[in-house]
């Protein structure tokens, strides 16, 4: 989308948007955005502060001395140089990576696939749509139950595969290293396609019918017509439902705790449960805040990037 | 446009099958919420798909009745959780409503606390985890470790960005021409946002505290490390039900699972328009 394209709407909203701010609207504006801030302040201004302050410590709640005392233990910055020969942490984060690279790809496929088959209309649409997006909305912590179940060695997923395969299969799936990673990665799949296939649904819809008939009058078949007139609409759109997953998929935790808590051993130890075992295991909270810091930083640079996208997808990607 | 019958066989064939794999774990936790204990765990041969001898022991059994001798009746029922799931989602729903709207309109109308969405992004982006550690802290400080109260008040603030950003769009597409009206009347603009604007995205507004609420409620990362005893929330709770005498109380988590995941099903289907729009910020809509 090009910015000539908005340029004609944008300039008759113009008068309208920037309404005159005279002193009472200003101050009522100050008022009315002000618990917000307060909000935001004392969750990021002064918690930052003390986290910094705590990861150059090796300060610790069992210390028995309060956070403020945690230059005691100051360690300068031995947590962020411990932070790159950790192992268990590089483990985490590999991990993580890796649920990623599996689960979004094959979570925005099978979207893709799936929204295709909706975007016109056919008899029970509406409750198949419905029933579709149910997995997004369970309680996260109850979908781990649900796959802790169904993955039990004399569970329903083993009954499935020996009723197909006619054999009596066994396998005990959350504790072997591998295959409990494979099982976490398919709750996540469940759980999170839906929300994929509702963006990208919501894309498709947003196709011109009109370029999709000329195309076809003109001889184009489906193929050319998905990958030549729709993929390129939804651009944005597929960016957008790529980068809310990839996000979400590094706070991954209660699906994966509630089936694995992280194991067998660390097989499936992600960066938030990761953090959490330290936490509330090892209680070596100055490391903790150091480890926090680092994922916080490198998320603020994302999230600089993902507000400019966003800020591109409205001035033209729904046009 | 029109479509070829072999396609309208291969769509409802893959609906099938994607139907299928949605409500296959679904299905199966309500099925073992209904089970009594001997069918809890039977497994190959003797998997049980629907309950031979339907029973609502399990429900029985979290709210503290002893059903069976095979297990001892709870000491602490479901029904504590229970209210403090309630009263955290509930406050913190109205914490993030009421701060987010007011700036949202802040924003929308008067250019106010432009920092805010990219502020609020990034609340929205870090993992709870990684905020964690300082949040204990002046928890603990403010003594509002294990209280509904600050459940409520840490929901309120990890929701605010829903909050904002979805009220922002609203006010964003409303007509302005009822408010200007309204001035030229002679009110006040705060009386024009509460006696016009607010009424009048009356729905806007209740399905946003929906969406709010039901995120809320999915919680249990930081009911995890914010609540130890008296204040657990139903997902804590349900983790930590297990029996010394049969392990793994499988029917009574289904039964309680089944409780905690109803709400949020049935207000997620009620507010499906909204859906696109509030959960990419804004970005899209339906």
């Amino acid at each position: 989308m090009s910015a000539t394209e908005t340029l004609p709407g944008a300039a008759a909203a113009a008068p309208r948007t920037i309404p005159p701010v005279d002193r009472e609207s200003r101050r009522l504006g100050f008022r009315l955005t002000l618990p917000t801030q307060l909000l935001v302040l004392f969750i990021a201004g002064f918690p930052l502060l003390m986290q910094l302050y705590i990861s150059l410590t090796d300060w610790s709640p069992l210390d028995g001395v309060g956070w403020w005392k945690a230059w005691e233990s100051w360690n300068s910055f031995a947590n962020y140089t411990d932070l790159l020969e950790d192992r268990r942490w590089w483990g985490a984060l590999w991990r993580t990576f890796i649920i990623m690279l599996v689960c979004v790809p094959a979570e925005f496929l099978l979207a893709l696939g799936l929204a295709t088959l909706f975007m016109d209309d056919f008899p029970g649409k509406r409750i198949f749509y419905s029933i579709l997006l149910m997995p997004m909305m369970v309680v996260p912590a109850v979908a781990g139950y649900m796959f802790f179940m169904l993955f039990q060695s004399g569970g329903p997923f083993n009954g499935i595969l020996s009723a197909l395969t006619g054999m009596d299969i066994r396998i005990a799936w959350l504790s072997d290293p591998t295959l409990a990673l494979v099982a976490v990665m398919i709750a996540d799949i469940w759980q999170w396609t839906p929300l994929m296939f509702l963006i990208l649904l919501a894309g498709l819809v947003g196709v011109p019918e009109d370029q999709l008939k000329a195309a076809t009058l003109l001889g184009a078949n489906w193929r050319q017509r998905f990958f030549t007139i729709m993929l390129p609409r939804i651009k944005t759109i597929m960016v957008i439902a790529l980068a809310i997953r990839v996000i979400e998929i590094f706070k991954i935790f209660d699906t994966l705790y509630i089936m694995t808590g992280g194991g067998p051993g660390v097989a499936t130890e992600t960066i938030s449960v990761y953090i959490y075992k330290v936490t509330t295991q090892d209680l070596i909270w100055g490391y903790v805040a150091a480890i926090a810091l680092v994922i916080l930083i490198a998320l603020s640079v994302l999230a600089v990037f993902a507000m400019k996208r966003m800020e591109a997808a409205k001035n033209g990607g729904r046009a | 446009m029109r479509r070829s019958p072999a396609f309208e066989i291969f769509r409802y064939a893959a609906i099938a099958l994607a139907l299928a794999l949605t409500l296959l774990p679904i299905l199966w936790m309500v099925s073992m919420a209904f089970k009594p204990i001997p069918e809890w765990s039977a497994t190959g041969a003797d998997l049980t798909w629907i309950p031979r001898a339907p029973t609502l022991d399990n429900f029985r059994f979290v709210f503290g009745e002893s059903t069976s001798d095979l297990i001892v009746a709870l000491e602490r029922t479901a029904w504590r959780p229970i209210l403090a799931s309630l009263l955290s989602a509930v406050f913190g729903t109205i914490i993030a409503m009421v701060c987010g709207t007011a700036a949202a309109y802040g924003l929308s109308r008067f250019g106010s606390g432009k920092n805010l969405p990219l502020a609020l992004i990034q609340l929205r982006l870090f993992p709870p985890m990684a905020v964690m550690i300082p949040v204990m802290i002046m928890w603990a400080f403010l003594g509002l470790i294990d209280t509904w109260w600050g459940l409520a008040l840490i929901y309120g603030i990890v929701t605010l960005p829903f909050a904002f950003w979805l009220m922002k769009t609203f006010f964003d597409e409303m007509p302005r021409e009822i408010e200007e009206a309204a001035l030229v009347e002679g009110c006040s603009r705060f009386r024009v946002f509460m006696k016009i604007t607010l009424p009048v995205m009356r729905a806007p507004l209740a399905s946003s505290a929906l969406l709010v609420f039901i995120l809320n409620w999915s919680d249990y990362l930081i009911a995890l490390l914010l609540t130890t005893k008296n204040w657990v929330t139903i997902p804590v709770y349900m983790a930590s039900l297990s029996s010394s005498m049969t392990g793994q109380l499988y029917g009574a988590k289904a039964a309680l699972g089944l409780l905690a995941a109803i709400p949020p099903v049935i207000l997620g289907i009620a507010i499906q328009k909204h859906l696109v729009r509030g959960l990419t910020f804004g970005a899209l809509k339906q």
